[in-house]
């Protein structure tokens, strides 16, 4: 690579999909809080609930984190976007068509077909877009390896999900409907956004503590084993084996655990001494995570996996993956408007830190209101109190509310 | 004064955001050398390969030798090798982070 060849990507591409997320995630919640019965009662299969879960994994999650590659891969495989007018493009296709899937789930399901298409589309423009700037990187890594894994595993999600869509629509595929649904969660949540958040973490983390002098070599060991685990936990819910399944979450668990280990090496490392508390909120997610998996396994081995594993995969979406995200975010988007607006100037005049964008110290109330009103929603729909789900969601939306005003207060700075 | 020091000194104005530390104090600047009358050459890295912040880093050291009149032609050069690691930080940039 050129080392004086930039690689930063037009601002304004990452941001669409940031500022759209953060409308999806706030709608989402509040759909949420509108079907506090159905959830109490138990009944997640419910257009309501279908839209708001995919409101907030396709909107929020899933645009999200489209947004942040936007802006890491140029900087974590040294390769400028394939092409930023297509990236536009396929902001406007997939908005249209996660928005409009929402609409539908909720209003019209057994036509939701078409929206979903829509969306498939503007998913396989993202996966497009990827494959052509991975293939401009002149080294490969273990980093390619994670992604270019989670960016299949996305491909996968998708297709299944509009599979199901189809066999619902013609009855195709009706006796797999429940292993291809299954799969369908795993391949979204442990494969694309799991492996995804692993390959930037191993970017991130050195970056915000500033370590150096660390091995990668566990890496090579976090791979094969979570990516054997899903392969072998998705072979049991077609074959419908318990200890399989059980194999498989084994795996899982052990690959997150070597994952958790190497961060905790390369955090060893560091030069900075003070961590900020959103980046220290995104290093407590990955240990929820690990504790999730460690849970999800211990369950499989005593016979209850099927009775927790809707709890699981919840906490599993919120503490591990929304916590990543977030954490993240707090330190991605001040960095963004940073460089859009002082990067010129920097050395001409007095700009500020990137620490001065963003009140860090402010973000612990966000923080402890989200944990605080994740682990009540939890708690009130395993015990079905309705009055605490209505003050834990209240509290979560509160703490959305202000996340999101942290962030677009930064465009103020 | 020496010229070296008048550049090492104008450069101590261009800062690394992330760290709130300028890029002498940080160990950035490998090596300044005048290879001809009026022009000024400077290698230099970043923390991390692909540093998100290159571009302006770069643009900022380039200015601030520019600015300077004793040069009309300046050369800045990035190269990832050898590779930053703290110990190329200067006591007081080490002080700034806290060891």
């Amino acid at each position: 690579m050129n080392p004086s060849a930039g690689n930063e990507t037009n601002i304004k591409l990452p941001f669409s999909f940031i500022f759209l997320s953060m409308l999806s995630l706030i709608a989402s919640q509040v759909l949420l809080l509108m079907h506090g019965d159905f959830l109490i009662d138990g009944q997640f299969r419910i257009p309501g609930i279908w839209s708001a879960a995919h409101l907030f994994i396709l909107g929020w999650a899933l645009m999200i984190a489209m947004g942040a590659m936007y802006q890491l891969v140029p900087v974590a495989f040294l390769t400028p976007i394939w092409n930023e007018k297509f990236g536009f493009a396929q902001f406007g296709v997939t908005a249209i068509g996660t928005l409009s899937f929402a609409h539908f789930l909720y209003h019209d399901p057994q036509n939701a077909l078409i929206p979903g298409i829509i969306t498939l589309i503007g998913i396989l423009m993202f996966l497009f877009q990827m494959l052509m700037t991975l293939r401009k990187q002149a080294k490969p890594n273990i980093l390619t390896l994670f992604v270019g894994t989670a960016l299949v595993c996305l491909f996968l999600t998708i297709g299944l999900g509009i599979f199901m869509l189809y066999s619902m629509q013609s009855g195709a595929g009706a006796s797999y409907y429940l292993s291809i649904f299954k799969s369908h969660l795993l391949l979204g949540m442990a494969g694309w956004f799991t492996l995804l958040i692993f390959g930037f973490s191993y970017k991130m983390v050195p970056m915000f503590s500033l370590s150096h002098g660390y091995s990668m070599k566990p890496a090579q060991f976090v791979y094969p084993f979570y990516a054997g685990g899903l392969l072998v936990t998705i072979i049991s819910f077609f074959i419908d084996s318990p200890i399989m399944l059980t194999l498989g979450l084994l795996l899982q668990l052990i690959g997150f655990s070597i994952f958790i280990y190497h961060i905790s090496l390369i955090l060893k490392k560091r030069v900075k001494k003070k961590l900020d508390r959103s980046f220290t909120f995104a290093l407590i997610a990955i240990l929820s995570g690990g504790i999730i998996h460690l849970a999800a396994f211990i369950s499989a081995l005593i016979g209850s996996f099927s009775k927790i594993v809707g709890p699981l995969l919840f906490m599993y979406l919120f503490l591990w993956i929304a916590f990543s995200i977030i954490g993240y975010l707090y330190k991605i988007v001040p960095f963004l408007w940073w460089t859009a607006k002082y990067s010129k100037v920097i050395g001409k005049k007095d700009v500020p830190a990137l620490k001065d964008m963003v009140n860090d110290r402010a973000s612990t109330p966000v923080f402890i209101g989200l944990v605080i009103g994740i682990v009540g929603v939890a708690i009130s729909l395993f015990i079905g109190s309705k009055m605490l789900f209505i003050i834990s969601q209240l509290l979560f939306i509160l703490a959305c509310v202000m996340f999101c005003f942290a962030i677009i207060k930064v465009i103020t700075k | 004064m020496s010229l070296k020091e008048t550049v090492l000194s104008n450069l101590k104005r261009v800062m690394d955001p992330e760290l709130n530390i300028n890029v002498v104090d940080l160990g950035l600047i490998y090596d300044v050398t005048f290879p001809e009358e009026g022009a000024v050459s400077v290698i230099m890295t970043l923390t991390t390969p692909g540093c998100p912040l290159h571009d302006s880093i770069t643009s900022g050291v380039r200015y601030c030798l520019e600015e300077l009149e004793e040069f009309s032609k300046v050369d800045v050069e990035l190269v990832w090798e050898p590779a930053w690691t703290p110990e190329k930080m200067t006591p007081d940039g080490l002080r700034q982070i806290g060891r």
